[in-house]
């Protein structure tokens, strides 16, 4: 065997290798995608307005508190918007000493503020605006990551979409119950401990009305009332309760240092959580004052419970209220990994089960077995003895296709299952184009020799023009496709250069082989 | 084996009568498109929300319509899908103003008081997952693992003990997608009789679960529908570009011809057999657009060639020679290309088979334009704009 045709050989055998060892086990070297291995897909949006919304009303709050401290009081905040606000009742003389604390105190190129008569307009920056957009992102990614991870989940994707956008992209393989891990993300946990101004002693009000009452008819500034929702074990709503809360929060989310599932006194679940060293100061400060008072907990802007303060709580407590185990765990788990700082909207979500993408590879699997086999037939059928080359060609085809979804870590998917089947029904059209070729130029009367050589010459062109279309399709589909797509555009790539590369290497190669061990060929089979 | 051995089929002959055959073809096609009403446009670019539940029985699809109807949603499509004993369905709803994260939890809570099993409250097996199975078998502790005494739930050897039981449980339930009795639950190694009553009387089987969920709020249906359009409207481009680098205008013309018969008629049967048009669509077209130019260059591969071999004889006759020395591979070709397509609209299943409609039925046309459309489309061409035509031209002026 000449030299030439052992290297050719030899680089055969080690592309095959290489792409057997990249590509097998199938199970474990290829990725697979969502819609075959099952798992769930979502795109959040982070309602950033929620945030903006939210640093307005804390940074009036502020400033109307503080400006009564330094000689302003008086003054009345109302918010206009997400990003505005407007201070009013100031008197003339003390416009100055607001416009000089203002400049002062404000951290520079956060807020502008413009005086319009007896009234100071203040606005966020279009700078200081982007940070707490992005800051709220970033912070929702933190947080959505952690409670993925508390929950446990091999492999997750959860990464933002684009750079300067709202939205989160969230890829979990292998979940089993879709349901709860939804909820799980879009909780916002935002836990705050409240003292009850009335009624005293952990007792609770039966409607709105009576708690207004109380107060003559109208809530003092620093009061707010809290509704307690009470249901039973099917959910149900069995009644409400009512409670004046401090507006004031004791401690909110941040303060804990953990949270965890327990069992309260009577065995029911409760979250038992430990506080951080400047929670547990001020919580056992609020709590040792006001003995006989009762201490609403209120999640997400719910009262869940209000148990009267017996004595002086220094570092830890329960939180109780009819939980089942489950939310209890999941509490548990989002209070450990902090409180979403804005609202999520799911912008699209696909979840598949693991059931249904098992019938899928099983489907594909057998399509592409009878498949590849009816297509092996038939070469060999038409072009007996040099079908067997077609069909070791078709062989290696698949065998690259799957080397290179190894070694490119690409992930395969239904679609591109289907992709590989086209692909085999089409990597033949390389060799059909070739030994046409061969057959015409035998016709003419060439030797068995020049007919290979000039059949493989003349049909190079048509092979190259021919898979060029197809290989522009699958670009253009793979830039704008979605997951499932780009999985077809890569097989069906990855096949195409696979069968032109077998066509005109492999082929060549084993005629040539075939060719050489023989003195003289009269008659080829094809 | 020679399939066609120096055939001489004059197939240029009747070509203006092919031309005016596909025309009505492509007419009865577009108007086909519009048959059921409007196109069956997929959640994909419709937005919308697609579930696919699976029952222990057979559901009757009426009364699923008239429990989804009272959910407030009349318009929604019900289907059977899969094989006949998977008693899988189909439930797809329209976008709802207000609505973008769609219609899941409506439909679900609507099935769950009709389908939802006995024993209504407390855990499904049929929807829970591994973690929250284990934490209530350790709480329970039907095999008595637990130490007297200890209150913490994560109790290490009770703990991952059940939490491996409920692992195989779940295993289990991959593989089916719905417990449909108690015994497949007691059939799972690890669960003995005592877990298994355990389950019985703290957890309950529905009688549904959901396979898959896919909702598109408007935002993200939007954008597909953008993507979607570039990709076909780029890949054109591009494909008619290449061929007009590598051949000329006329067979530029005549390709495009062909493959946008080839479009309008797949598009018609694909519309008229009901089909959902959703993103896959789009990709099956788009690898039919490229197949189809594929088959025409190949032809035109061989016209090229043979015009400069023999400058002297028309172009018809060339033409004609070139289509009958191709004959052989272009049937070939599509022969096995249609082999593998056809099994998978035969086997590939439910998700794929608007897929494999497409590619079936456009390599079946696509051969057709390639020998019929293509050629005489680059003739007629070349009879109105071309180099001969302008040459009668210019001597008709100068006589």
């Amino acid at each position: 065997m000449n030299r030439n045709l052992m290297w050719r050989g030899i680089i055969i055998l080690a592309v095959v290798a290489f792409a057997v060892l990249s590509g097998w086990p199938p199970g474990e070297e290829i990725n697979l995608g969502l819609d075959l291995r099952g798992g769930m897909h979502l795109v959040l949006d982070v309602e950033v307005e929620d945030a903006l919304r939210a640093e307005t009303e804390r940074n009036m709050q502020r400033l109307v508190r503080e400006l009564g401290d330094a000689g302003v009081p008086g003054v009345a905040g109302e918010r206009l918007s997400d990003t505005s606000f407007v201070l009013t009742g100031i008197e003339p003389e003390q416009m100055q000493t607001l416009e000089s604390w203002a400049e002062d105190e404000l951290v520079p190129n956060t807020w502008r503020f413009d005086r319009e008569g007896d009234r100071v307009l203040f606005e966020l920056t279009a700078a200081e605006r982007n940070q707490i957009e992005t800051l709220a992102v970033t912070q929702a990614l933190t947080t959505i990551r952690n409670r993925i991870d508390q929950y446990g989940v091999a492999e997750p994707v959860i990464q933002r979409v684009g750079l300067d956008d709202t939205r989160i992209l969230v890829q979990l393989p292998g979940v089993d119950d879709p349901e709860r891990v939804r909820n799980l993300i879009k909780s916002t946990a935002f836990l705050e401990f409240k003292l009850v101004d009335y009624p005293m002693g952990g007792r609770s009000a039966a409607s709105r009305e009576e708690i207004l009452a109380h107060y003559n008819g109208r809530l003092p500034d620093n009061v707010e009332i809290g509704e307690e929702v009470r249901r039973d074990e099917q959910g149900q709503v069995t009644g409400r309760q009512y409670y004046a809360l401090q507006k004031e929060t004791v401690i909110t989310g941040r303060d804990l240092r953990t949270a965890r599932p327990s069992q309260g006194q009577y065995g029911d679940p409760v979250v038992s959580f430990s506080l951080n060293a400047e929670g547990a100061r001020r919580f056992g400060d609020v709590t040792g004052e006001n003995v006989g008072r009762g201490l609403a907990i209120v999640l997400d802007e719910q009262v869940v419970s209000a148990p009267n303060i017996r004595s002086r709580i220094s570092d830890s407590g329960q939180i109780e209220g009819r939980f089942t185990l489950r939310e209890v765990e999941d509490l548990s788990m989002t209070l450990r990994s902090g409180a979403l700082p804005a609202g999520i909207t799911y912008l699209e979500e696909r979840t598949v089960g693991p059931s249904l993408g098992r019938d899928s590879i099983q489907q594909g699997l057998r399509a592409g077995l009878i498949g590849g086999g009816l297509v092996v037939l038939a070469m060999l059928f038409v072009y007996k003895l040099a079908g067997i080359n077609a069909v070791v060609a078709l062989v290696l085809d698949v065998i690259l296709v799957f080397g290179a979804l190894g070694m490119f870590n690409a992930t395969l998917t239904l679609p591109g299952i289907a992709g590989i089947i086209l692909t085999i029904g089409m990597a033949v059209d390389a060799n059909v184009l070739v030994f046409e070729r061969i057959k015409e130029e035998l016709r003419v009367g060439r030797t068995v020799k020049s007919a290979v050589d000039s059949g493989f010459g003349k049909a190079l062109s048509s092979i190259l023009d021919a898979n060029v279309t197809t290989l522009i399709a699958a670009l253009f589909l793979f830039q704008f496709g979605s997951g499932p797509i780009k999985g077809f555009a890569v097989t069906l790539s990855i096949g195409i250069f696979a069968s032109v590369f077998t066509a005109v290497f492999v082929s060549r190669f084993l005629f040539d082989l075939y060719l050489s061990r023989r003195q003289r060929v009269e008659k080829l089979s094809i | 084996m020679d399939l066609f051995r120096d055939t001489h089929i004059d197939f240029m002959k009747y070509r203006k009568i092919w031309i005016v055959v596909s025309l009505a073809v492509l007419v009865a096609g577009l108007i086909a498109i519009f048959y059921h009403g409007k196109l069956n446009v997929g959640i994909d670019f419709a937005g919308g929300t697609q579930l696919t539940i699976k029952f222990q029985e057979q559901p009757d699809v009426d009364r699923l319509r008239t429990l989804v109807a009272q959910a407030g949603f009349e318009d929604a499509q019900i289907q059977r899908f899969g094989d006949e004993d998977a008693h899988e369905v189909m439930i797809k709803t329209p976008l709802v103003e207000g609505g973008e994260e769609g219609s899941r939890e409506q439909i679900v809570q609507a099935l769950a008081a009709e389908y939802g099993g006995e024993g209504g409250q407390g855990l499904d097996l049929n929807e829970a997952g591994a973690p929250a199975i284990s934490s209530l078998l350790t709480q329970a502790d039907p095999e008595g693992l637990r130490e007297p005494g200890a209150d913490d739930f994560a109790a290490a050897e009770a703990g991952s003990h059940y939490a491996g039981v409920a692992e195989a449980i779940l295993e289990a339930r991959r593989e089916v997608g719905l417990f449909n009795a108690w015994e497949e639950i007691g059939r799972v190694p690890g669960v003995t009789p005592n877990v298994l009553s355990t389950l019985r009387s703290q957890a309950h089987l529905s009688d549904f679960a959901v396979l898959a969920v896919e909702n598109v709020g408007p935002l993200i249906g939007q954008e597909l529908r953008r993507r979607g359009i570039l990709a076909v409207v780029l890949s054109l481009v591009g494909m008619l570009i290449y061929i007009w680098i590598r051949f000329e205008l006329r067979y530029g013309v005549g390709a495009l011809m062909a493959t946008i018969h080839d479009v309008l008629i797949c598009l018609g049967i694909y519309a008229w057999a009901g089909f959902e048009f959703n993103l896959t669509t789009i990709a099956a077209f788009l690898t039919l657009v490229g197949y189809s130019v594929n088959d025409t260059v190949v032809v035109f591969d061989r016209v090229r060639e043979n015009l400069q071999k023999n400058r002297r004889l028309p172009l018809v006759d060339i033409m004609n020679q070139s289509l009958n020395q191709t004959l052989s591979r272009t049937v070939l070709t599509s022969g096995t290309t249609l082999l593998a397509v056809g099994t998978l609209l035969l086997y590939g299943g439910d998700v794929l088979r608007g897929f494999a409609f497409v590619l079936t039925i456009g390599i079946l046309v696509g051969t057709y334009s390639s020998i019929y459309i293509a050629s005489p489309f680059a003739l007629l061409w070349e009879q109105v704009f071309g180099a001969e035509a302008r040459q009668k031209k210019s001597s008709a002026k100068a006589a």
